[in-house]
């Protein structure tokens, strides 16, 4: 195969492989700060190499990159750990995997949900970062069909998920949900700027800051509800618990290489929705937990501990962080908020981006993307013996544990803006989540909208404007209609599924 | 037409000057310094009303980069993004302390044009642009293989049908711009705020919008990805740089002024009154990083435009903006969506 | 004690808990109405669009509360917000400490404020007991935390005696 005047070939990528192994000694230190700032709420790969970007500057030019890839995809991994174990997800991309994975938690089965997020998350990263070395050229097209009328639909495949979570209780479902899209729209519009229910508090003039709504309606509320038993365990957790073994970490793996064909697919719909400037992490872990949820044999388990809804969001996610570097290095423009601010290192180093980087210099146009292979290797090897010992947390008595999550929390909800406003904020969701659990509200229903709804009226009225007003456009392109098909079709096809099997077992009872 | 009669009006200031004027008789007096011993102690903290990682952010590490060694402090960037910069201007002028040791870099055009749309909490004169780093001219520009070549294919497709054109937010110089184009040759343009530069751009590169409209040293940085079809300046000082494009006043014989946006160093009024000593450290220190070659190098080499690196003192910025003003008050009903 | 067929009985609906939301939400969406009353229509379309759905979903429910406590089915209490009653104190105490910890951090700073917040709220939680534990286990903390975010990461977090301190020390 020939890309821009480079001959890429099987050679080529070995010897790259080896030389950016070289670099292990970049690659572990990144790594493991990747995880610590990706666990803890508030830190993300992105805000880290702001922080450290004298360092990054003062770096070689490929020392660089390879030091923020390896921090980025750890930090990915990372922000798993206290989403799982906690129900802490640390950053939006992470708040799909609480769903399943928290109960799992709970349920004594934590080092298997551990295992199956880092096995989930390096093979849907491998994969999708391999995929994204060979068909760059044709990936970095994506960018170029999806537009705002599409980014709608895509916005609808994760909104959908409300309706899905309001079948048990369709009108309380539906109350949290349209609740959450409508503390989502607080904050200026998007064309005039106009304050909209901001209380006449300048740090909601940006909107809901997502971390203080992720920490206070999922962990926060949590911690006020746990105090009542020892431990974040259920009985039959406990028991479980008692005697712990490497057998549940294999039995993990055992459980992702099983449901090997969703780690695959699901990790595509990360890479598509990665490639996609303005789209991000968010929107690609609740996409593939719907569309997993859609096809699912056992729709019905999810959010009780499902493996399935575990690792639908944990490859998705990963496989955005690969994504988001295709429009990067090919076109030069960044698909997410870590790829913004590796581009402004790669500038400061003189990078021309574009078909050209990768005859010039392909030990950077590729070795990006080896990079980040190489550092999910070494990831999965040191991380998923830990996964044992990580777990013991949810042995930790909530007398102890419960203080622990609400400062940890508080002060991730700080750390993004740096307005103690964020913190009584996380409080306040903190109650919201509480009254809502209490009264069986699903919280996930009000987080999709805070976290979908404004990202959808952004690209409903770009799209809106540019057509005059013309409501028509949203049914204007060819692959924006199919995607309405799509939408239309797994949102009904789990109703359609059930039915069928009723009908089916209605005709056996016969 | 009320809303600026009171600030930055021609009172306002000449007494600001004056101050200022006053502070720096004070401090060149041979007790002067005396009063700003230890000063600076501890960081300097610089307010951004911008998101980490945008043009600002690498302005601002370039020059603070040289200015510590001048001043002999670190800098610390305090990123408050948010409606388009008023959540950074309030932060800083509700919350920083009035001592010299916090600043704010923040872009006059956009940033001064938010105030048209609605005023701030605070007095506009309680804030001072004491020294600007760049003039940097809006431009439009189009992706490198747009069937757009010239400026004139625009404006012919523009009379045919209305064409999207992204921008960073409608409160913009480069948006003003763009609208006394339409205005001038009767071209039908829709004005799609995109948040941002790098979105700005995104829209075009990506063939959702017809062109954009942005600050030129942002477009000139993506290099051969775009192309330059006209600039609002008097003159395409980087020619070179922005693919020979002529300005609006040379092709279209209009008198625009300028319009630019310029990236300053502000501070609290009554810093410059109350601490006159620790503000001409700071402004004196300041000015000596535009002689410093390490200073032209950091520009080259993210890109920038050494040409539009054009120190300015506060007359300077305050002749900016009231240019700013009557531009931004003539456009105001399709700013805030509202007829006047 | 409850005796057994009291303890039997079904429970009825403590519908008074379940309007809290839908009628916070009703309140929240007239607001949001309220401020974008003289705003241009792009600020208006999706806010109106969802709240008006919002407002006749709440409704809806509001007229089912109705029925369900006509038919016995619900009361008005909130009991399921406060259960179990032996943990409402504490959980009170902790949502207080909460409070404070937010309310005092501008003043003591990020360290000692967070050592207060966790030996308090540890104390308050092991009701008294483990003290030394504790004590122990918020020193860690709080330090590590001062070490992580204020030291390592150098975050802006408010700062007081014990970082003012340090700042003189390092």
């Amino acid at each position: 195969m020939e890309f821009c005047e480079v001959d890429v070939s099987i050679q080529m990528f070995a010897e790259l492989f080896v030389h950016t192994l070289g670099f292990w000694w970049i690659i572990l230190p990144a790594m493991l700060l990747g995880l610590i700032v990706g666990a803890i709420p508030g830190f993300s790969a992105a805000n880290t190499i702001i922080i450290l970007l004298p360092l990054t500057f003062a770096m070689e030019v490929e020392q660089g990159i390879v030091f923020m890839v390896a921090l980025y995809a750890s930090s990915r991994m990372g922000a798993g750990i206290p989403a799982i174990l906690v129900n802490i997800p640390g950053t939006a991309g992470a708040a799909a995997t609480p769903l399943d994975g928290y109960p799992m938690a709970r349920a004594g089965l934590g080092q298997q949900a551990l295992a199956m997020s880092f096995v989930a998350s390096t093979a849907g990263g491998l994969l999708t970062t391999i995929i994204a070395l060979i068909a760059m050229p044709w990936l970095a097209q994506v960018a170029f069909f999806m537009h705002s009328v599409e980014m709608i639909v895509v916005m609808l495949f994760g909104i959908s998920l409300i309706a899905t979570i309001a079948a048990k209780n369709t009108l309380k479902g539906l109350i949290a949900g349209l609740l959450g899209l409508m503390i989502g729209a607080v904050g200026t519009d998007f064309v005039y700027e106009t304050p909209r229910a901001t209380f006449g508090f300048l740090e909601l003039y940006d909107g809901i800051p997502l971390v203080p709504a992720l920490v206070g309606l999922f962990a926060v509320s949590e911690a006020f509800l746990v105090i009542e038993g020892e431990s974040i365990l259920t009985r039959r957790g406990k028991e479980l618990m008692a005697n712990p073994s490497w057998q549940a970490t294999f039995e993990g793996v055992r459980m992702c290489a099983k449901r090997w064909w969703h780690v695959i697919w699901c990790s595509l719909i990360g890479l598509v929705i990665g490639v996609i400037p303005g789209a991000g992490a968010s929107i690609a872990s609740f996409v593939a937990y719907q569309q997993s949820r859609s096809f699912s044999k056992t729709p019905e388990l999810y959010g009780t501990g499902h493996p399935e809804g575990l690792i639908a969001p944990e490859s998705a996610n990963n496989g955005v962080t690969s994504g988001t570097l295709v429009p990067l290095m090919v076109i030069g423009l960044p698909g997410g908020a870590t790829a913004a601010i590796m581009l402004v290192v790669l500038e400061f180093h003189g990078v021309n981006f574009g078909p050209q980087l990768f005859s010039e210099q392909p030990e950077i146009g590729f070795g990006i993307f080896m990079a980040m292979a190489v550092t999910y290797l070494l990831m999965i090897f040191t991380i998923l013996p830990l996964s044992r010992y990580m777990t013991k947390v949810t042995i930790v008595s909530t007398a102890f544990m419960a203080p622990v999550i609400i400062s940890f929390t508080l002060v991730g909800s700080f750390v993004p803006r740096e307005f103690g406003f964020d913190m009584g904020l996380a409080l306040g969701f903190g109650v919201l989540g509480y009254i809502a659990r209490r009264t069986n509200y699903h919280v996930a229903a009000i987080l999709i909208g805070i976290i979908l709804g404004p990202l959808l009226e952004g690209f409903f009225l770009r799209a809106i404007r540019m057509a005059n007003g013309d409501l028509g456009v949203l049914f204007s392109s060819n692959i924006g209609n199919a995607l309405w098909v799509a939408l239309v079709v797994t949102v009904a096809l789990p109703y359609l599924l059930d039915y069928l099997r009723k009908r089916r077992r209605q005709q056996k009872t016969m | 037409m009320s809303l600026f009669d009171k600030p930055f009006d021609r009172r306002t200031m000449l007494s600001g000057s004056a101050t200022v004027l006053g502070a720096a008789a004070a401090s060149s007096l041979p007790f002067g310094n005396a009063f700003a011993a230890g000063f600076p102690d501890g960081a300097i903290s610089v307010t951004v009303p911008t998101r980490a990682g945008g043009g600002a952010d690498r302005n601002l590490r370039a020059f603070t980069g040289v200015w510590k060694k001048y001043l002999d402090a670190t800098f610390k960037p305090d990123f408050k993004p948010g409606a388009s910069g008023r959540v950074g201007y309030e932060f800083y002028m509700g919350k920083k302390k009035r001592d010299g040791h916090n600043l704010l870099f923040g872009n006059m055009g956009p940033e001064f044009l938010n105030w048209i749309v609605k005023m701030p909490t605070f007095p506009l004169e309680d804030l001072t642009y004491f020294a600007r780093v760049d003039t940097d001219p809006g431009a439009i520009f189009v992706r490198a293989d747009s069937p757009f070549k010239t400026i004139d294919d625009v404006v012919a497709a523009g009379k045919k049908r209305t064409l999207n054109v992204s921008t960073s937010r409608l409160a913009h110089p480069a948006s003003v711009g763009l609208l006394a184009l339409g205005e001038h040759t009767g071209a039908k343009f829709n004005l799609i705020p995109l948040s941002g530069g790098k979105n700005t751009i995104a829209g075009v590169v990506t063939g959702e919008m017809d062109l954009g409209t942005l600050t030129s040293g942002s477009v000139a940085a993506k290099g051969k990805a775009l192309r330059t079809l006209l600039v609002f300046n008097d003159e395409n000082v980087a020619a070179d740089r922005l693919n020979n494009a002529p300005t609006m006043n040379q092709h279209f014989g209009t008198s625009l002024p300028p319009l630019l946006s310029s990236r300053a160093f502000a501070i609290h009024t009554s810093v410059i009154k109350d601490h006159p000593d620790r503000f001409k450290i700071l402004n004196d220190t300041l000015k000596k990083v535009f002689d410093d070659p390490e200073y032209k190098a950091a520009v080259i080499k993210a890109k920038g435009i050494w040409e539009y690196i054009n120190y300015g003192d506060m007359n300077d910025t305050a002749k900016y903006l009231k240019g700013i003003k009557e531009v931004g008050l003539r456009f105001k009903p399709l700013l805030t969506g509202k007829p006047s | 004690m409850l005796d057994e067929t009291e303890a039997d009985r079904p429970r009825k609906r403590a519908l008074g808990a379940e309007l809290v939301i839908p009628v916070g939400a009703l309140v929240f969406t007239l607001y949001y109405f309220y401020t974008i009353l003289e705003s241009p229509w792009t600020a208006q379309a999706s806010a109106f669009f969802i709240g008006t759905i919002l407002i006749v979903l709440v409704l809806i429910f509001i007229g089912l509360t109705f029925r369900w406590v006509a038919k016995g089915e619900g009361d008005w209490s909130f009991h399921t917000l406060f259960e179990p009653h032996d943990y409402v104190k504490i959980r009170l105490g902790l949502l207080a400490l909460t409070v404070g910890y937010i309310a005092v951090i501008s003043f003591l700073g990020f360290t000692i404020t967070t050592f207060l917040f966790l030996v308090l709220a540890m104390l308050l939680l092991n009701r008294g007991r483990r003290a030394k534990l504790s004590l122990t286990l918020a020193a860690i903390l709080s330090v590590g935390g001062y070490l992580l975010f204020i030291v390592a990461f150098d975050t802006n977090f408010p700062e007081g005696p014990f970082e003012f301190l340090m700042n003189g020390i390092l």
